[in-house]
């Protein structure tokens, strides 16, 4: 490491030239140059000490699962979010959209205080002129004033409505991601009008009718956890089944380990199949029983194409272990979603599985019970003139209803328009007055997501300067004061507290008032206990007429056209946000742009490839879009995301992409009043562009490279090695092979991660057998690919975006890689599909070959065993990342990190922001090791195992990672490394000892590839 | 001076966030005023409030203070000993004793400049000190650990109980480079991983 280069220059020489030319505005070490100042506080707040982060609790408003969540914040800013522990619905994990939050309250296309629309144009207006033009314009609408609002939390929701009683008015909700299908047959089939809480973690067989659980579906990150913990093999070898059913595998399909590719719309037909077998044995079907004789699963097999004995395999399965099925999500909303989800209802019911994993206890916050039928009058309500004063909060039906629904010519001819939103988005672009809102991070608020879960939103800062905001709640408070017709206290924050007095009473609570109030703002949760189990609801004679067989599709094209939710974007919620857009998307690895998934044969039959441009048409509407082509689908379905095609939104999101909605008609599903996003089928033709894919998927096949290998569930315990097995593969080691031909030969001896230094070498003052040797340990069994772990990282490490031209020439800076290969199943009756997933991140390897290679020691080995990214030793060779074997290096072209204002509010204080010219990588989160290493030390003590958390771990919602000192043996990772599932990737081919260890995935089948 | 380099576009805000108890609210524009800092005159040790070269808002006798009335570092540069970061006084710290009917400061010089301090306290402003001691943005300084460690604040920020208007001694701090940070971890033993720093 310390020899001369060869050419005779040292390497400190070697430094200087290239330091000279690259250093134009040179900072030396420890020295003032510039007249910085100092500002210290006036009079300084209770809570804040500079350099230590005060964290505030509250609830995430993103969507609709109200997860708890922790605010991390530095001198006054937010800069990163995580779960919150305490919680019952997050229990400290948090997805990729919450994280992404950030870069809405931080966002820079941010509305900088009220505007009005003077001659077309927004001109800035006070928030005092404001509120009383609208208080004017209330008042001359003589009680014709709509609402049009978001999911909301119960306080903000119960405000609206009193102010609307009281200025005469009505509210509907549109939300493009409710469930009222599953809302509607809950009541049809139990008598319970809400939307069911499931229960996966006590199911060890779990069938999914197409729900997107990991991704979207009512509360992704506690369904996550909950599934992962139920298939996840735990100790003694168990693991619970996953069936998906479906014609597209989305992210949560491809976490099955069987695929059930039924065409679209004939999950009710299997349900009920399932179903009439199982009932067929125990009679549970009570009112249904007739129904369940014609859907006899010859029935089902004739309808689906599938084999009887295959639904009377499943139906066995489903019965004979704690099960549940869950589906068809709002991908599945077809003309008869009500009756498909009643179908599994039934499912759920005749094998004992209500009122234990799927829970029907009322609560007081739920879907809108029938969006779109409830806004299709809305609509016809403005274009006849019915309606003075439109106000439009937290939703956006410009882009998120179908064009056919007549949404903007019925709210353009609305006389006074008024938007809340915050960002710039469609609907506010047609608005006379836009009076922003707080991001919720700014605001107060609560949320009821789940039985017995109350959860407070609370500000975790002032309001971000650049913008004159101003909450909602206050806004129509005062306004209705102004329109003289007042509505009790004057802020949100006293209704809030009003409400939550009531909820004191009710809970009987031991202290008073103000002490329990303080208390659940510091838990962020008051939780109600609720009985483990209830009274298992008995099944009703339906109400409601109900068609379960295959939907009627609008059309002849040659395709079923899948409009689905983006797990990046919501329903086009979340999409201006860089963060998000950046993404890869889990399942086709494509960022920023859109794309249309179409089956390889399929494909092959239209003569395109992947990245060639199709015309997709429908009767109502046609999109130009690349394909990808996708296994994971039918070939006589294609996919397109919800979510982008953005016009008027931010910079961010504008441009990228289709809007898959304006492909669909306009039509209220029956009876629920969803709206239907399984209707149509498309026509797909070949327009002859090509459009270079901005992907980060290398390739989706390992190439035997034992990569992601997985293991068969009937091999564990018959391992005759313990720890480290074998991956399989190559016959000879490459490596043998080189050393044999003089080649690379650093460390010539196998080890282990704990055995730092290395047999052998010597390192000097960075080799410290006393110090831990820092190690991380993935269960890949767990791991499903839903990538909240990149942008936790990308929030904690201040990665920066590169937009899609660069990302395109390979030049992302994601600190993680989330790797997907497919395997293929021997499988008679099911898809041929195995998907593996792996997050690659930099392996901070023993006999690290980046190390050796960087002629300034930029990259080396610290003595607690770090793989040592300096940045201000780096000069830019980029030798390390040309020697990485695992691409996990990644170079700054240019300074990626300058941002507009305010977004660089978010970086992170305690981590070095990076400018051109400078190569990063994963870092194991060292700000973080070096935080608790300081506090323990101060503190005069030990740190414990699992005190050090870097953020990927943090945020796993499905637990995958751990992380800790691998030197001890009593930490979870020295524990988890000696599991015969453990291995190193790439490890026995090239020798490079890493300290990251993944534990395979465990298959109900035998792989072919032999690799287990 | 070629061998290290800038790191960090943003940084400006980011450190000066870093550095000390502030107002954020303002951080971001005032960072942004770099200028060449006067160099402070000689002179300006001792009791004396030689303010000459103009480059605090206020003259601060740290002299006057820390060793005439032997205020503890700490009482003013209160996170020192738990943060990273020392802390910079609020304004409040400073009314704390010389607010109305409270600390009487004799000379007319001092009369004048406590004046000062009351009108910003008065106006509820910050007032805008000009950073000396400064490490470069890719250099994390963990204050207490190093007060844990036994060190004295003086052994890096110099004879601040001598100064008048404090000023950056040119023997401590080894005149901007690493190496007098790296020989003090030698003496002491403590760890010279590139990493314990640079992150």
């Amino acid at each position: 490491m310390s020899a001369d280069m060869s050419s005779g220059i040292k390497r400190r020489d070697f430094l200087k030239v290239v330091g000279v030319g690259g250093a134009g505005a040179a900072l030396t070490g420890c020295s003032t140059e510039s007249a910085e100042k100092l500002l210290p506080y006036v009079v300084p707040p209770e809570d804040i000490t500079p350099g230590v982060a005060t964290w505030y609790t509250s609830t995430c408003g993103d969507c609709t699962a109200g997860c708890g969540i922790w605010v991390r914040t530095r001198e006054g800013r937010a800069v990163k979010v995580e779960g919150n522990p305490n919680h019952p619905v997050s229990e400290g994990a948090l997805c990729q959209r919450g994280h992404a939050s950030l870069q809405h309250l931080y966002s820079p296309d941010r509305f900088t205080g009220p505007m009005q629309r003077v001659n077309g144009e927004l001109q800035p207006i006070s928030w005092d002129e404001a509120e009383v033009l609208l208080a004017q314009q209330i008042q001359g609408a003589a009680g014709n004033v709509l609402f049009i609002g978001g999911s909301m939390g119960p306080t903000m929701a119960d405000l609206v409505d009193q102010f609307l009683a009281s200025v005469g008015g009505s509210r509907v909700e549109w939300d493009g991601l409710a469930e009222a299908p599953l809302r509607e047959a809950t009541r049809i089939a139990f008598g319970s009008d809400v939307v069911p809480h499931y229960d996966f973690e006590s199911a060890d067989f779990i069938v999914s009718f197409g729900a997107d659980f990991i991704e979207t579906w009512i509360s992704p990150v506690a369904y996550q956890r909950g599934f992962a913990r139920a298939t996840g093999v735990d100790a003694e070898g168990n693991k619970g089944e996953f069936v998906y059913v479906g014609p597209r595998l989305n992210l949560t399909g491809q976490n099955a380990d069987e695929w059930v590719p039924i065409p679209a719309g004939g999950e009710a037909a299997i349900a009920l199949g399932m179903a009439s077998v199982i009932a067929g044995r125990n009679g549970n079907a009570g009112p249904y029983a007739q129904i369940l004789q014609a859907y006899s699963p010859e029935a089902a097999a004739e309808a689906t194409g599938l084999e009887a004995a295959t639904i009377r395999e499943l139906a066995d399965r489903f019965q004979n272990s704690p099960s549940l099925a869950v589906g068809p999500g709002v991908a599945g909303q077809h003309r008869n979603a009500t009756a498909a989800n009643l179908a599994i209802h039934i499912l759920n019911s005749v094998a004992g599985n209500v009122g234990t994993r799927v829970r029907l206890v009322e609560n007081a916050q739920s879907a809108a019970s029938r969006p779109y039928g409830e806004v299709e009058a809305a609509i016809r309500s403005m274009a006849s003139g019915g309606v003075g004063v439109v106000m439009v909060h937290g939703t956006n039906p410009a882009h998120g209803l179908p064009p056919a629904a007549g949404f903007d010519e019925a709210f353009a001819g609305v006389p006074f328009k008024v938007s809340f939103a915050s960002e710039p988005d469609e609907t506010a672009a047609m608005a006379d007055l836009i009076l922003p809102d707080r991001h919720f991070l700014e605001a107060w608020g609560d949320a009821s997501p789940r039985p017995g879960v109350y959860s407070l939103q609370q500000p975790a800062m002032e309001a971000v300067p650049h913008f004159d905001s101003k909450q909602t709640g206050d806004v129509l408070l005062s306004v209705a004061a102004r329109a003289g017709s007042p509505v009790g206290p004057a802020t949100t924050y006293d209704h809030l507290r009003n409400r939550w007095q009531a909820l004191h009473q009710s809970v009987g609570a031991a202290e008073d008032f103000d002490a329990w109030w303080r208390g659940a703002l510091k838990e962020g949760v008051v939780n109600v206990p609720v009985p483990a189990t209830e009274e298992p609801a008995a099944l009703r004679q339906p109400d409601a007429a109900l068609i379960f067989d295959q939907p009627a599709f609008d059309g002849d094209g040659e395709f079923v056209l899948m409009v689905y939710p983006s797990s990046r974007f919501g329903d086009g919620r979340h999409a201006n946000s860089a963060w998000m857009q950046e993404l890869p998307d889990p399942v086709s690895k494509i960022a920023w742009h859109g794309w249309v998934e179409i089956h390889p044969a399929a494909a092959e039959r239209l003569g395109v490839e992947k990245g060639d441009v199709v015309s997709v048409t429908s009767p109502h509407g046609s999109v130009d879009l690349p394909v990808f082509t996708y296994p994971g689908i039918r070939d006589d379905t294609v996919a397109i995301q919800m979510g982008m095609g953005r016009e008027n939104s931010g910079r961010y999101a504008n441009g990228n992409g289709v809007n898959a909605m304006t492909l669909l008609p306009a039509e209220a599903e029956q009876p629920s009043g969803g709206l239907v996003h399984l209707a149509t089928r498309v026509s797909v033709v070949p327009t002859g562009d090509v459009y270079r894919l901005a992907t980060i998927e290398g390739s989706d096949d390992q190439s035997k490279r034992g990569i992601a290998p997985a293991a068969y569930i009937g091999s564990l315990g018959q391992s005759e090695e313990e720890g480290y097995a074998e991956e399989g593969g190559y016959e000879k080691k490459p490596l043998e092979e080189m050393q044999m031909l003089g080649g690379f030969g650093a460390v010539q001896v196998d080890g282990k991660a704990k055995d730092w230094p290395l047999p052998g070498t010597d390192r000097g003052d960075y080799a410290d057998p006393e110090t831990p040797r820092w190690a991380m340990a993935i269960d890949l069994d767990k791991c499903t690919g839903c990538s909240a772990c990149i942008v936790a990282c990308q929030s904690e490490n201040n990665v920066a975006f590169v937009g899609e031209d660069q990302l395109r020439m390979g030049r992302d800076l994601a600190w993680i890689r989330l790797e997907r290969y497919y395997e293929t199943v021997d499988a008679s009756h099911a898809g041929t599909l195995d998907v593996r997933h792996l997050p690659m991140l930099c392996q901070h390897c023993n006999n690290a070959p980046c190390e050796p290679v960087c002629p300034v020691v930029a990259a080396y080995h610290t003595p607690d065993g770090l793989n040592g990214q300096v940045y201000n030793r780096c000069v830019g060779t980029r030798y390390c990342a040309n020697n990485c074997p695992y691409k996990v290096r990644v170079y700054n072209w240019y300074s990626y990190a300058d941002v507009p204002e305010p977004l660089n509010w978010q970086y992170n204080p305690d981590v070095t922001i990076r400018n051109t010219g400078i190569m990063e990588k994963c870092s194991f989160c060292v700000q973080r090791i070096r935080e608790v290493q300081n506090k323990a030390v101060v503190e005069g003590r030990a740190i414990a195992d699992g005190e050090v958390v870097p953020a990927c771990q943090q945020s796993c919602p499905a637990e995958a990672i751990v992380f800790g000192n691998i030197r001890d043996t009593s930490s979870r990772v020295a524990e988890l490394v000696e599991n015969e599932r453990t291995y190193r990737v790439l490890d026995k081919l090239i020798n490079t000892q890493p300290a990251v260890h993944y534990l395979k995935k465990v298959t109900f089948h035998e792989a072919e590839d032999g690799t287990h | 001076m070629g061998a290290t380099r800038k790191i960090g576009v943003a940084a400006a805000m980011v450190t000066v966030l870093a550095g000390g108890g502030l107002a954020f609210a303002q951080a971001g524009q005032e960072a942004d005023a770099e200028a060449q800092m006067p160099t402070p005159a000689a002179s300006s040790t001792g009791t004396n409030y030689g303010n000459d070269a103009g480059i605090q808002p206020i003259a601060f006798p740290h002299a006057i203070h820390a060793r005439d009335n032997q205020i503890d570092c700490a009482y003013c540069h209160f996170s020192a000993e738990r943060s990273v970061s020392a802390g910079i006084p609020p304004v409040s710290t400073c009314i704390g004793c010389h607010g109305p009917g409270k600390v009487q400061v004799q000379s007319e010089q001092g009369q004048e400049q406590v004046a000062m301090v009351l009108e910003y306290w008065n106006n509820e402003e910050t007032i805008p000190w000009v950073r000396i001691h400064k490490v470069a943005d890719h250099v994390k300084f963990p204050h207490m650990r190093h007060i844990n460690a036994g060190l004295d604040c003086t052994q890096c920020h110099g004879p601040v109980q001598e100064m008048g208007v404090l000023q950056q001694p040119d023997d401590a701090w080894g005149d901007g480079k690493m190496g007098w940070c790296i020989s003090c971890h030698v003496e002491n033993d403590a760890s010279r991983d590139c990493t314990v720093c640079h992150y």
